[in-house]
């Protein structure tokens, strides 16, 4: 049977004011080119397709600026008592349009010119928007053992994420993402993501991957909204019967937690599996000593350090070896590069564990767990 | 008047398998001439969208914004091989009302359709069809929510209450003339020989609805009343799917509305779905009974009337069959007291028990085990919706076996036959009956069986060439 209860979108809006400006530019850098205002009028269209679809579907839009994130809208709060109606169009349309509308121009007039763009808060606003699905899910789910709860409060309304990002990685925000992956696959939010301009990321493409949702990098920004409509308004259900495109080639690459820069071959701590770029004597994370002769190794049998200073003389390993190490000291892999499809020995963050589909390079296992002594 | 829903322990979640609204038949019905009139309407586009299953609704969101047809295999290739089958049903509904042109080709949107719909979501165009607002003034200040709820529920509490005490001797408010006509006409009531309107069975299924279902089968009966009034169909169905979209709270104007409309407004009113300060007043405000025409949140916000009790689920029933309504609304009594022995009153509460004979009452007047346990599963007090199953399994159990008792026995006219001469005989024809599969109970030791009546033509035929041929 149908669901009778709506299903739940928050979307998450890149607003990067320099990234829209680029994107804006016509050819020749840019084939496509898609202003701010053609793409906020393709959305609100969206938009209003998702709130027509069902009275009960909720919605809440979340603006990632430049340094900081708001909430843009919410169907949850209450509904202001606007006294001019249009007879030409549905209310709800109206109230949806015209709130995100006037909180984006406040907000674009709120951040002034600065000399240098801020990095974009988009982890922020994909918190937020975590943090909003649980409050809703929550309050839903107590009015079932409050006397006070509706007949049809048991299930959820099958929430998911949509993250229009317009700029590339920020390597330094992956532990956040990853972070935040992890709570979304606790509470079994979709993240659909589409890429509308710059290149490919790739932790928002893990961050669709791990949570079932769909990665798009858009071409054809001018098409923008038959894609919104085509991948992204279905609700879960629907996409068991009508498909979305899912991505056949995922970068799984991890950032290091020493310099935030995305690795192709990382050093893993065997106790907390803290993820370092090159062999450190003390972990970061957890503080564990590893033995100077394994550092020693280790360092010997890197492919190329990246500021190659006292180990460049070293002859270098031609067969690529992995070697198992007991507790307490660094676990190694090393292989030769395979471009994008090298996948970077990832072991998990707290809260959860990165479920690899790819066979993790041609060197078999990265990293053994301590062993019982 | 529409199927009850089969009750499920566990519900059925799998995504195709929706049930149709009520309304879509009908519109199914009507001529492509009438639905493309009426698609020119941006709100009756909406709101016919709103009504469709949620498959159908993202088929209409890929083509909408398509300027060229695109061949039907490219569509088809978004299916899961599994969700084939809701993919046909779902392009099935959409041909039959005409929102997709028949092709088996390619795949474009009607039109009309296309052209309202997409100035429904953008909110372009100047149709007003989503209803002109009334100027302000300051002498009535619009009627407040409150109130307007508290208006519908009046009106149509009155409307069930006077169906489910006809005949009981009570003596509650009478409707209005158009409603009394609608009951009869729809067979919800019906009066025999000049008698005053009794309940039917139909009507006694009618009560042990949802609000929402009950709303839509005196609309659907409305539409087909109105065809025979000589209404304009289009008219009528346009109206109540503005008044669907419309905002509770506001006043509407009625310059804009068609002469049909203007004769509805009166009917309308009566039903409890616009309120209206005097008859002749220039302005309309729909209340929440036709603000949530489409959508699946209950109708009216309280049906407990002044009672202090939970807003919504008012019944326990425990595993000794006794059942406890804390409610203090006649109409809900009366409700239960169909299928319910009464026992106390208190202000607050109404206790009884589920017996053998209530629930035969119940079952000759027409109302099925089904609509019981579905009736006391959707008003369970939330005290209830911990327990998994909700309602006592011992309790679902018995009403279905009660009603199964009363099918117990199944009569079928048929021919005995019997005094066959010899065993062969009777074999003989026996097989010969088995052939044409209209043997009902057949006796060996006894050399007779019970054919049925279609049947005995041949066997009385064959029997006759038998002994005429075996004497000669």
């Amino acid at each position: 049977m149908d669901n009778l209860r709506g299903s739940h979108l928050s979307l998450v809006i890149d607003m990067s004011p320099m990234q829209w400006h680029l994107s804006g530019e016509g050819p020749p850098t840019n084939a496509y080119p898609l202003t701010l205002d053609a793409f906020l009028s393709q959305l609100l269209a969206f938009l209003n397709s998702h709130v027509a679809s069902k009275d009960e579907n909720t919605l809440a839009v979340f603006g990632a600026f430049p340094g900081r994130s708001v909430m843009l809208y919410s169907s949850t709060d209450p509904a202001p008592n606007q006294q001019n109606i249009n007879a030409n169009s549905f209310p709800p349309f109206e109230l949806v349009d015209s709130n995100i509308i006037r909180r984006i121009s406040e907000e674009m007039e709120d951040l002034g010119e600065p000399e240098e763009e801020a990095p974009c808060a988009l982890v922020g606003a994909l918190t937020k928007a975590l943090c909003h699905i649980n409050r809703i899910t929550l309050a839903t789910s107590t009015t079932v053992n409050n006397p006070s709860g509706g007949p049809n409060s048991t299930n959820l309304p099958d929430p998911r994420i949509l993250i229009l990002s317009v700029s590339p990685d920020l390597s330094t925000s992956y532990i956040p993402i990853m972070n935040s992956i992890f709570s979304a696959q606790k509470l079994k939010v979709t993240i659909d993501v589409c890429q509308i301009y710059g290149s490919d990321t790739v932790f928002l493409q893990q961050a669709a991957h791990l949570t079932g949702g769909s990665y798009i990098f858009l071409d054809r920004r001018d098409a923008l909204l038959q894609y919104l409509i085509m991948a992204f308004l279905s609700p879960p259900s629907i996409r068991k019967i009508l498909s979305v495109p899912t991505q056949d080639k995922i970068d799984f690459r991890a950032a290091c937690f020493c310099h935030k820069s995305i690795v192709d071959i990382g050093f893993v701590c065997s106790v907390c599996l803290s993820i370092f770029c090159q062999p450190v004597p003390v972990c970061s994370t957890c503080r564990t000593k590893f033995p100077f002769k394994t550092l020693q190794r280790l360092n010997a049998s890197r492919p190329m350090p990246p500021s190659s200073n006292s180990n460049s003389a070293r002859p270098r390993t031609d067969t690529p070896q992995l070697r198992t190490i007991s507790s307490s000291e660094l676990a190694l892999s090393s292989g030769p590069m395979n471009g994008m499809t090298t996948t970077a020995p990832v072991g998990g963050l707290a809260g959860g564990s990165i479920v690899n589909k790819r066979e993790p390079s041609t060197n078999g296992k990265i990293h053994e767990p301590p062993e019982a002594r | 008047m529409s199927i009850a829903k089969p009750y499920t322990y566990a519900e059925n979640t799998t995504p195709g398998s929706t049930i149709p609204h009520t309304l879509l038949p009908f519109l199914q019905s009507q001529s492509q001439n009438t639905l493309t009139r009426l698609y020119q309407k941006p709100s009756s586009c909406l709101s016919i969208f709103r009504l469709l299953g949620s498959l159908e609704r993202q088929l209409i969101m890929n083509l909408l914004w398509l300027e060229s047809a695109i061949p039907a295999s490219t569509m088809a290739a978004w299916v899961v091989r599994d969700g084939k089958k809701y993919y046909d049903e779902a392009l099935a509904t959409l041909f039959r009302l005409h929102i997709l042109p028949t092709s088996t080709v390619k795949l474009a949107l009607n039109p009309t359709f296309k052209t309202s719909f997409r100035q429904a979501i953008t909110g372009s165009g100047s149709s007003g069809s989503f209803g002109v607002p009334a100027e302000k003034e300051d002498k009535h200040p619009p009627f407040s929510v409150e109130s307007l709820d508290g208006y519908a529920l009046e009106r149509w509490e009155t409307i069930l209450h006077y169906m489910v005490s006809s005949g009981t001797g009570q003596h509650p408010t009478r409707p209005s003339q158009g409603v009394l006509f609608l009951l009869e006409r729809s067979g919800l009531m019906a009066s025999i020989r000049g008698s005053p309107l009794q309940i039917t069975s139909a009507g006694f299924q009618f009560l042990l609805h949802s609000p929402h279902a009950q709303l839509w089968d005196l609309l659907l009966q409305y539409l087909h009343m109105a065809e025979e009034r000589q209404m304009d169909l289009v008219e009528v169905l346009s109206f109540l799917f503005m008044l669907s979209t419309m905002q509770l709270g506001r006043e509407y104007s009625i310059e804009n509305l068609g002469v049909s409309q203007k004769a509805m407004l009166e009917d309308l009113r009566d039903y409890g779905l616009i309120y209206q300060r005097r008859p002749s007043s220039k302005r309309f405000s729909p209340t929440r009974l036709s603000t949530t025409l489409t959508s699946s949140s209950p109708p009216l916000p309280t049906s407990t009337g002044t009672s202090s009790g939970p807003k919504e689920g008012f019944i326990v029933l425990e595993t000794n069959y006794r059942i406890y309504a804390y409610t203090d609304n006649p109409l809900q009594t009366s409700v239960l007291n169909l299928f319910v022995a009464l026992k106390y009153r208190f202000p607050n509460l109404v206790v009884g028990s589920i017996t053998r004979d209530s629930v035969k009452k119940a079952l000759s007047n027409g109302i099925s085990a089904d609509q019981i346990i579905s009736y006391l599963i959707s008003h369970a007090h939330p005290q209830m919706r911990k327990n998994n199953p909700l309602l006592p399994v011992t309790v679902q159990d018995q009403i279905r076996l009660w009603e199964l008792e009363k099918n117990r026995l199944k009569s079928q006219e048929g021919y005995l036959y019997t005094a066959f001469a010899s065993q062969a005989d009777y074999e003989f024809v026996l097989n010969y009956a088995k052939e044409l599969d209209v043997v009902l109970w057949e006796n060996t030791a006894k050399r007779c069986f019970f054919g049925s009546l279609d049947g005995h033509a041949n066997i009385r035929g064959f029997i006759e060439r038998r002994t005429s041929g075996s004497t000669s």
